[in-house]
C-alpha cells in the first residue's frame, strides 16, 4: 500500500513539474506549446464538433428561455433604430468616401486600403477568467499575431494566437490589452479676448487664391494600396485675417477643428468597462465631456492602423495634480455577441520584414 | 503485447482521457453558451473535485493534473496553469474523506462545491503569480458562488461517472 502511494507521490511530483515547466515555457514564448496545444486540437475537435451537434438543441433551447424578452425588445429597438439611420447613412457614407479620398491623396493610410479577411466566432474561452473568442480564419489566410480584429461596428481586439485554420481573439475588455488611443473632443469655440492697450483698430479681411499640385500618394504600409484618385490642380480660396491693430485680439479659429490627445486603453474585465489613461492634461485639449469619440491612434508602433472607432467616452474621472483624467468608455463593438469579424491584414511599419 | 495492450486500454488513466475529453466537449459548447448570471459552469472543475471527494486527495490530485493539462490545450492561460489549479483542486477536495467516515450523497455534494469554489477562486490567483494581472477583483467571489452551486447540483450525477472513471479494474 505504502509502495503504490510512493508511486502516486512522485506522479504527483512529476505531473506538477511538467506543469510548472510548461508554464514558463509557454510565458517564455516558446514554439513547443503552441505545437502541443495545435496536436491537442486535432484531436479534440471533432470530439468538440460531434458534442456541439448533441448540445446544440439543449443550447438553443436555454437561449429560448432566458433571452426571448431581451431579443424581442432588442429587435424594436433595433427596427427603430434602422429606420433613423438609413438617411443618416447615406450622408455618412459620403463624408467617409471624401475623407478615404482625401486621405489617399496625402498618401496617408485609411482603413479602406488596408486588406482584411472575413472571419466567423466559432467559439468563446471556456474560462471565467480570459476575454477571448477563437475564429476561423488562421496563418493560410495571412493572419498573424498581433492583427487588429474589427467589426461592422469598431475594434474588437487583436490576434494573440494563431493555428493554420483558427486563431484567438483577445478581446477590448480583457485585463491584458492595452492599446494607444486617441479622443477626440470638440472644444469650445474661440472667443476673442479684450485687450484693453489696444487702441480704436479694425480688422480686416481678405481672401488669396493657392494653387495645389496633386501630390504623388506613398505609403510604406504592407497591405495598404493607396487610392487611384486623381484630381487636377485645385484653386483655393483661403481667407486670411489679418489683425491690425484691433481693438480686441482676435484668437485664432482653430476650435472649430476637433483636437485630438493620445491615451492608452486598458481593458478591466467583463464586469468593467474599459477606460483610457492619460500620461499628463493638457491644457490645450480642454474639458472632454461624455460623448466624445475614441479611435485608435495608430503609429509606427501601434498594431493597429489609425482612426478604427473603439467607442464614446462615458465617464470622466479626474486626477490631482498634472496627471490626465482616467475616461470610461462605451466600447461601439457588441463583445457579448460576435458572429462576424474581420481581420486587418496590418503590420506597422516597426514589424515590416524586409526582404 | 495483447496483454499489455488490453492492460493499457483498461487502466484508469485511459479511461480518464477518454471520459475528460468528452466532458471537456461539453465544456467547451454547452456549458460555454449557458451562462446564468453571466458565469460560465466549470465541468472540469467539478471533474477534479469529484475524484478528490471519491477517491481521496492522491488519486484525485493525479486526475486533475492530468484533466488540468488537457485542458490548459484549449484555454488562453499558459499551458500547465490549469493543470496545477485543478491538480491543488481535486487535492483540497480529497482532505473530505479524512474528516467523514460515512459520507452520503448530500454531504459529498457540498464537499464538492465547496472545492469547486476554492478552485475557481484559485485560478485567478494563479494568474497573477504568473504576471497575468487584473483577474483578481470583487467578481472572483460570485463566479466561484455561481460555480459552487452549479456544481452542487451537478455533482450527484457526476460523482458515478467519476467512480466508474477511476475504478482501478472494470473486471471484478
Amino acid at each position: 500500500m505504502s509502495a503504490i502511494s510512493a508511486k502516486r507521490k512522485r506522479a504527483i511530483a512529476l505531473l506538477s513539474l511538467t506543469s510548472i515547466i510548461l508554464i514558463t515555457l509557454d510565458l517564455q514564448g516558446s514554439a513547443s506549446t503552441s505545437v502541443l496545444r495545435g496536436t491537442f486540437g486535432v484531436f479534440f475537435r471533432p470530439i468538440e464538433g460531434v458534442a456541439r451537434v448533441i448540445t446544440r438543441p439543449v443550447s438553443n433551447a436555454w437561449h429560448g428561455i432566458t433571452h426571448y424578452n431581451a431579443v424581442t425588445q432588442e429587435n424594436d429597438l433595433l427596427r427603430e433604430k434602422i429606420a433613423q439611420q438609413e438617411g443618416a447613412a447615406v450622408a455618412a457614407a459620403a463624408s467617409v468616401r471624401l475623407s478615404q479620398e482625401l486621405l489617399a491623396l496625402n498618401g496617408l493610410p485609411t482603413l479602406a486600403g488596408i486588406n482584411s479577411v472575413s472571419a466567423q466566432v466559432i467559439g468563446d474561452s471556456p474560462s471565467n477568467f480570459s476575454q477571448s473568442v477563437e475564429i476561423n480564419q488562421g496563418s493560410e489566410s495571412g493572419v498573424k499575431v498581433g492583427m487588429p480584429v474589427m467589426n461592422a461596428a469598431g475594434l474588437v481586439g487583436k490576434i494573440t494566437k494563431v493555428f493554420p485554420r483558427r486563431s484567438i481573439v483577445m478581446l477590448i475588455t480583457d485585463p491584458e490589452y492595452a492599446l494607444s488611443v486617441k479622443v477626440i473632443n470638440n472644444p469650445e469655440a474661440a472667443s476673442p479676448i479684450n485687450d484693453p492697450e489696444a487702441s480704436a483698430t479694425t480688422t480686416s479681411s481678405t481672401s488669396t487664391t493657392t494653387t495645389i499640385p496633386k501630390p504623388q500618394p506613398t505609403s510604406n504600409i504592407p497591405g495598404f494600396t493607396p487610392g487611384t484618385t486623381t484630381l487636377p490642380l485645385t484653386t483655393i480660396n483661403v481667407p486670411i485675417s489679418i489683425p491690425s491693430l484691433a481693438p480686441t485680439l482676435t484668437v485664432p479659429n482653430n476650435g472649430a477643428l476637433p483636437i485630438r490627445e493620445t491615451g492608452i486603453l486598458e481593458g478591466r474585465g467583463p464586469s468593467r468597462v474599459p477606460i483610457v489613461r492619460f500620461i499628463d492634461s493638457a491644457q490645450r485639449f480642454g474639458t472632454i465631456l461624455p460623448g466624445a469619440p475614441i479611435v485608435t491612434s495608430g503609429g509606427s508602433l501601434s498594431l493597429a492602423p489609425p482612426d478604427i472607432v473603439v467607442g464614446t467616452v462615458s465617464k470622466v474621472t479626474d486626477r490631482l495634480g498634472t496627471a490626465g483624467p482616467i475616461l470610461e468608455i462605451n466600447l461601439v463593438a457588441d463583445l457579448a455577441n460576435l458572429s462576424f469579424v474581420r481581420i486587418l491584414l496590418y503590420q506597422p511599419i516597426t514589424e515590416q520584414v524586409k526582404p | 503485447m495483447s496483454i499489455r495492450f488490453i492492460r493499457f486500454i483498461s487502466s484508469r488513466w485511459t479511461r480518464l482521457v477518454l471520459v475528460a475529453s468528452v466532458l471537456m466537449g461539453f465544456q467547451t459548447t454547452l456549458f460555454n453558451d449557458m451562462r446564468p448570471f453571466g458565469v460560465m459552469a466549470q465541468v472540469m472543475v467539478l471533474f477534479a473535485a469529484c475524484a478528490g471527494v471519491v477517491y481521496g486527495a492522491e488519486i484525485g490530485a493525479v486526475a486533475g493534473l492530468i484533466i488540468g493539462l488537457m485542458y490548459d490545450c484549449v484555454l488562453t492561460t499558459p499551458l500547465g496553469l490549469a493543470s496545477l489549479v485543478l491538480g491543488a483542486t481535486a487535492f483540497i477536495a480529497g482532505a473530505f474523506p479524512y474528516f467523514v467516515r460515512d459520507s452520503t450523497w448530500w454531504n459529498k455534494a457540498i464537499a464538492v462545491a465547496v472545492a469547486s469554489a476554492v478552485g475557481e477562486i484559485l485560478f485567478p490567483i494563479a494568474q497573477a503569480l504568473v504576471g497575468l494581472g487584473g483577474w483578481v477583483q470583487w467578481r472572483i467571489f460570485v463566479v466561484a458562488l455561481v460555480v459552487a452551486i452549479i456544481n452542487l447540483i451537478l455533482a450527484p450525477i457526476l460523482i458515478p461517472v467519476v467512480r466508474w472513471t477511476l475504478k482501478e479494474t472494470l473486471v471484478g
